[in-house]
Parts: C-alpha cells; structure tokens; sequence
C-alpha cells in the first residue's frame, strides 16, 4: 500500500488537516472472484499446534486491526475458521503451515524473536507484506474479511444498519437526519422546480 | 404464457432482456410485432430481492469466464471481472441505479468539438440532440423519471448528498440536484415511491426504480406478442445465403442447442457479449464476424472515466440510508479544453455498504492493514461520489476471442482490454481534486481515492456511424452489412458521454422499434 499525505497549506486557504489518499500498488495479483465469494461455516477442527495458532491470531489482528472496536474473541472466531478450512483440505492446510512457518522464520530473521513477539505494529505489519501475494495470506485475509466487514452481528459497531426494507426502509429511520449542513429542499421547493 | 415455434421465422429475435432488449421487446409488442427474447440468466422477481451486496452479487452478476486486460489496474486486481453487470431476466436494469441523465450536444459530436485526439478514436454521432429529444421525453415518462417531462419532483435529499451538495454550495457550484433520477418519488405507473431503503444496485426490493424486471418484460408478455426464454445463451446468428439473418442459434439450461427462425434479430447482450456474439457468428461470408466489414465489431469499448472518492466528515453522515445515488454534480460535465482534457464529468453521490467499501477501499492483495482498518473506522463519518466522465474511446480497448480457451458452452472465452487513454488520467485527477475542494469545504479531514470499479456502464463495441466504413450499424442500431439484423444496448453508442447510460439506451430502443415497425411496413425486412 501507498498512502500520501497532502498536507494543506495556508497558501491554499484550506489549513489545518492533512487528507490521505491510496494510491494504486501496481505490483499484486489478483483475486479471483471465487475467492471473494462467501466462506462456509466453521467446524472448529484442529489443524494447527499451539503456535501456529498463537502466529495465525496475531497474524488475523494485524491484517484488520480494531483494537478499540473488536473483541479477541472475534479474532479468535476467525482463527477458527481458518482451522477448519485446513482440517479439511490437506493441501490448503500444508500451505498454510508452511506459510506461518515462513513467517516466524522471517520474524526471527529480521527481529530475533518469533512473530508475536514483535512488539512494534507498524514492523508486524510491514513482516506481513512480504506474504501477501501468496494464496496461504490472502485465504486468511479474505476469511478475515468476510467475518468482520461482511457480519452483520458486527455492522452496529461500525455504525452500519445494513438491511432495511423489513423495516420500510430508512424513510423514517433517519436518512436525512444530520444537523451539521442545511437540510434539503421541502417537497415544495422540489415540486416548484420541476413545475408541479 | 406465448410460445412461439422454433421453426417461426416471423418473430424478431432479441438477445437480451435488459434496458435494450426489454424495451425493444415491448415497444415491439404494444405495436402488435412478435418477439421471442433471450435471456442468458435466470427468471428473477422481486422475492429474490435482498438487501445484502454479496448475497445479490453472487446471485445476479454475470459470472460467467472472463479476463480483464489491458493497461488498467483490473487487469490486476479483478482479473475476471472486468464488468459488473447482470446475468438474468431484466440485465442490469436490475443492478443499474437509476441515474437518468441525457447526453448532451457536444457529446454527440465529439469529433466536431474536439478536434482529432491523438490515440484517440473519437467520432460524432449520426443522430444529434435535437433528433433524440423527443425520444429521451419518450423514455423518461416510461421510465418515470423525476423532473419536469413527468412533473414528478426529485428525491428528497439523503444526509450523504446533503453533505456533497453543502460543499457544492459552499465553493461557488451551481448544478447539483437529487435527479434526474427513473425512481419514483411518487406512486406512479403501479409502482411504488421509494422508501429510501438503499441498496438501490442490489435490486429495488420493492419496484421503485425502474427495471425491465417488473415493467417491460412482464407487460410484453402480458400481450401475449412476446415470448421471453430464460436460460438461453445465445451461441450464434445464422445467415442465408444473401447475408439476411434467419435464426439464432442458443443453449438452454441443460446444454440442448436449439435454432430459433427469425425475421430479424436484435442484439442487446451488453457490450461484452453483443460483440462477442457477432465475432462467434463468423462464416465464409463473414469472416472477420457478422457485420464486420468496417474491423469495428468489438473495437472502441467504454467504460466511462471513473473513479471513486470518499472524504471523512467530522460528524457522523451514515451515507447508507437512503437512496444508493441519491445526487449528482454536474457543474463539471461541460467541454472546456482549458482543463487539460475533453470531455467532462458527473460526480454522483454513491453511497457503498460496509461490505464493498473494505473490499473496494483498496481493491486488490494489497487492501488490508492499519491504514484499510482505520479508514473503515471511519465508515459512518463518510460520505462520497463515484466520478462518472466521458472515456475517449480507443480502437485498442475491446472485446477479442481467446484463441483457445472455451467457455461452459464451448465458446471463446472473452478478453476484455480496457487501457485509460491519457484524457482520462487527466479528467480523473482534476476529479479529485474537485471531490477534495467539494468535501473540504465542510471540513472533510480525510479524503480517500479508490480507483475505478469493475464497469457497470459498458458501451461503444458495436458502435453507430454514418459511414460504413467507421462503424458497425447506422443511426437507428441497424447493421450496415445486414439490413435484418440490429444492435440494441449501450454497444451501438459512438461515444460515452459523461452520463449513465441507461436513459439513453432506452430512448434509442424506443425509436428503433418505430424504425423496425416502419421497415417492417415497407417490407424491407
């Protein structure tokens, strides 16, 4: 990932705030939309040791961390997950190990300690991107995902409603109930306009 | 319900049932004229309708073995998913959000007014504005589009547009508004006013926004003129020894092929499988595919010039309630060469859910982290636009035959080559720009820039021309090389303009049934 700050100048009569942009990272591979499709329920098998486990949680934490806004329990959810998946599936399980295997080997490499020892986000994160075009990490990171951002037991916390229409909608439900821009135009105005 | 024989060459075949097709097809009906539609998906109502992205995803999209090529970063990131749009009864009238703006004069002749483009193969129209206003008017009543052809007001302003168009009124603009919009703010034409429950592109649940879903194709039917065959894949069009068009060659469910006769076919597959099909229809007469003779059929593919981008506001906006495009700018859309580009842009306020806003932050192996997390943090402070302009149409950007990978129907797999030319990468960032001074101006602390989208609004890869020789079919979507035969979806278009496409598809459909009935009348078809 490349992410640019533009600073705002006083010149430029906007001040005060800085606004990041991502920039396209042009070296990835891609995944398929077989990947992205929804993963089946977990059945809790153990595939992985005490500290492979140990690696994958940390791993699953750094990939999307919400420290202030998820449990360790969801993560643990995810690991889950991700075991059962290799319990069923030795090849996908052979990468996987392989793949945490490559990962403490590389954090011992390069910080004298296993990976969950790293004390420095910033550094795990930065281990992480050596992986991450490889299909063990992205498994991990689109289980990751489709348990946090697509769990509707989890949208309350990110301030998202998600389905609507058994509610009838969001006509009454707040969909035009902020207070810090001008409301808009009465149903008046918007029939005046198109000369109704 | 009709069904018509395989073997009765008076109907006029159609393949597709999307906002070409399914307007074709009742259009022709209502004039008493036999259609059979072919729709490659499945027969969809609205109990599939959920409120759910991936869920609507799964269940709609057109999925079927692509590849995504060519210089942009989809190539990469949806390497086979080059488009977004629909496989099943209504095309992507189902998925489509309901933006019903017209093209405007400059973007009909974009030749005249922009002069010769280097890299670019930018032509005018053979129909002009002034031709198609009465066509647009046409639309946009069938449609039930708000504004003042059906003096149905505009929407009322969500809190994600409310925070765009603050901005808009705060940095000078002028143009902005919650229509044209073909969603109902009030019950019209048995159908609903929108509820603002959202989800607009997953379908509308309950048939506010118009679709050929619920309004077109069941009222065709209902005429008892239209046959509509769900789970019938196109394979190949059939010609007769004087290059006249005589049946469609199609797959259904099981596999079975079957020869459907024809007076005359149509073509609206979207602008990946219209080509497509015309290549796969090559013969000893046609080589290089049906209607080919000008080496256009598949060339100059349209995407729009787009983008999205999001800013984080200092109060929460929960953008997700409410119409999914609930406004658009269009302060940007005029043709000024002193910007450094031709052409110009829509921005459309575009709310994302949760799901697709961390899959398409930073789309691609490199989308996770502390930056994606801290940004989804943010989500409900977010309001945005997806950045709609015109793309200068490139003869390299289109539709080709794999050479040896086949599909589930033993056809070649499509490549679908999409490389920004230089204009876009210019109006893309002058875009931005805009967005950021828009939502800045209400005190936006961070703005964030996704590239574009896998296209939902494919055009120009069977594109008109009043020669010959520079396009595939003339100014009613008929074929140059084949009188019978007919293009009907975003294909046929020259040029993209800068607005959604969808409005203007419909009005040419209506006008070219009139076409087909008049031809038909004359007896030269």
């Amino acid at each position: 990932m490349t992410i640019t700050i533009h600073r705002q100048t006083s010149e430029s009569g906007r001040t005060g705030f800085s606004r990041r942009r991502f920039l396209l990272s042009t070296a990835m591979i891609g995944v398929t939309t077989g990947g992205m499709l929804r993963i089946a329920g977990a059945s809790g098998a153990a595939a992985l040791d005490a500290g492979q486990s140990a690696t994958l949680l940390r791993m699953v934490q750094d990939i999307y961390p919400h420290p202030d806004l998820l449990e360790l329990s969801h993560y643990e959810a995810i690991v889950e997950i991700v075991a059962a998946k290799a319990a069923g599936d030795a090849a996908n399980a052979a990468a996987l190990t392989d793949g945490l295997a490559r990962i403490e080997a590389q954090a011992r490499a390069l910080h004298g300690t296993g990976y969950t020892g790293i004390a420095d986000p910033d550094a795990r994160e930065g281990l992480l991107r050596h992986f991450q075009h490889e299909g063990f990490f992205q498994g991990v990171r689109w289980t990751a995902y489709f348990a946090i951002y697509d769990n509707k037991a989890l949208w309350p916390r990110f301030g998202y409603g998600g389905s609507s229409v058994e509610h009838g909608g969001y006509i009454d439900r707040g969909f035009s109930d902020i207070t810090f821009v001008p409301a808009g135009p009465t149903l008046e105005q918007r029939l005046a306009e198109v000369g109704g | 319900m009709t069904r018509f024989d395989l073997s009765d060459d008076g109907v006029v075949v159609i393949v597709g049932s999307g906002a070409g097709g399914g307007t074709l097809a009742n259009e022709l009906a209502q004039k008493g004229i036999r259609s059979v539609v072919l729709e490659a998906g499945k027969r969809f109502d609205l109990g599939d309708i959920e409120n759910d992205e991936w869920a609507m995803f799964s269940k709609t999209s057109w999925l079927d073995k692509r590849y995504s090529t060519g210089g942009w970063h989809g190539a990469v990131n949806h390497p086979n998913l080059p488009a977004w749009i629909v496989k099943g009864y209504g095309g992507s009238t189902i998925h489509w959000a309901g933006v019903a703006l017209r093209l405007r004069e400059h973007e009909f002749r974009t030749r005249s007014h922009y002069g010769a483009i280097p890299g670019a193969n930018n032509e005018d129209w053979p129909v002009t504005l002034a031709e198609m206003i009465p066509w647009y008017e046409k639309a946009e009543r069938k449609m039930g589009v708000t504004g003042r052809t059906t003096g149905m007001p505009h929407l009322p302003w969500n809190n994600g547009f409310r925070v765009l168009a603050e901005g808009c009124r705060r940095t000078g603009r002028t143009d902005y508004n919650s229509g044209p919009m073909a969603i109902n703010s009030v019950e019209r034409d048995d159908r609903p006013a929108c509820q603002q429950i959202g989800f607009c592109m997953q379908g509308c649940a309950i048939g506010a926004k118009w679709s050929t879903m619920y309004t077109e194709l069941p009222r065709a039917e209902a005429t008892g003129n239209c046959e509509v065959r769900t789970e019938a894949m196109a394979l190949r069009i059939e010609h007769d020894r004087a290059g006249r068009v005589t049946g469609v060659v199609y797959a259904d469910a099981e596999g079975v092929q079957h020869r459907q006769k024809a007076r005359a076919v149509a073509v609206a597959g979207n602008s990946i499988e219209s080509p497509r099909l015309l290549l796969n229809s090559a013969s000893a007469m046609f080589p290089d595919g049906l209607a080919n003779s000008s080496g256009q059929v598949g060339r100059n593919y349209l995407t729009h010039t787009t983008a999205g981008c999001y800013a984080v506001l200092p109060e929460k906006v929960h953008m997700y309630r409410g119409t999914s495009v609930a406004g658009v700018v269009g302060d940007e859309v005029n043709h000024d060469a002193g910007r450094g580009f031709a052409g110009g842009y829509y921005l459309e306020f575009l709310s994302l859910g949760l799901p697709f806003m961390a899959a398409f932050l930073e789309p691609g192996n490199t989308g996770w982290g502390r930056s994606v997390a801290g940004a989804m943090e943010q989500y409900d402070r977010m309001s945005g636009v997806w950045i709609c302009g015109e793309d200068m149409a490139q003869e390299k950007n289109g539709i080709t035959l794999h050479p040896e990978e086949k599909d589930q129907h033993g056809l070649p797999v499509p490549l679908v080559a999409k490389t920004p030319h230089n204009n876009d990468h210019a109006m893309t960032a002058h875009a931005f720009e805009a967005t950021a001074e828009i939502y800045e101006a209400v005190g936006a602390t961070d703005v964030y820039e996704l590239p574009a989208y896998p296209a939902s609004h494919n055009m120009g890869t069977n594109r008109m021309h009043a020669d010959p020789a520079k396009g595939v079919v003339n100014a009613f979507g008929q074929a140059h090389d084949v009188a019978n035969l007919f293009v009907s979806d975003g294909s046929q278009f020259t040029s993209s303009g800068a607005c959604n496409p969808t409005l203007t598809i419909v009005a040419l459909a209506i006008r070219q049934a009139e076409h087909i009935a008049r031809e038909m009348a004359a007896g030269s078809i």
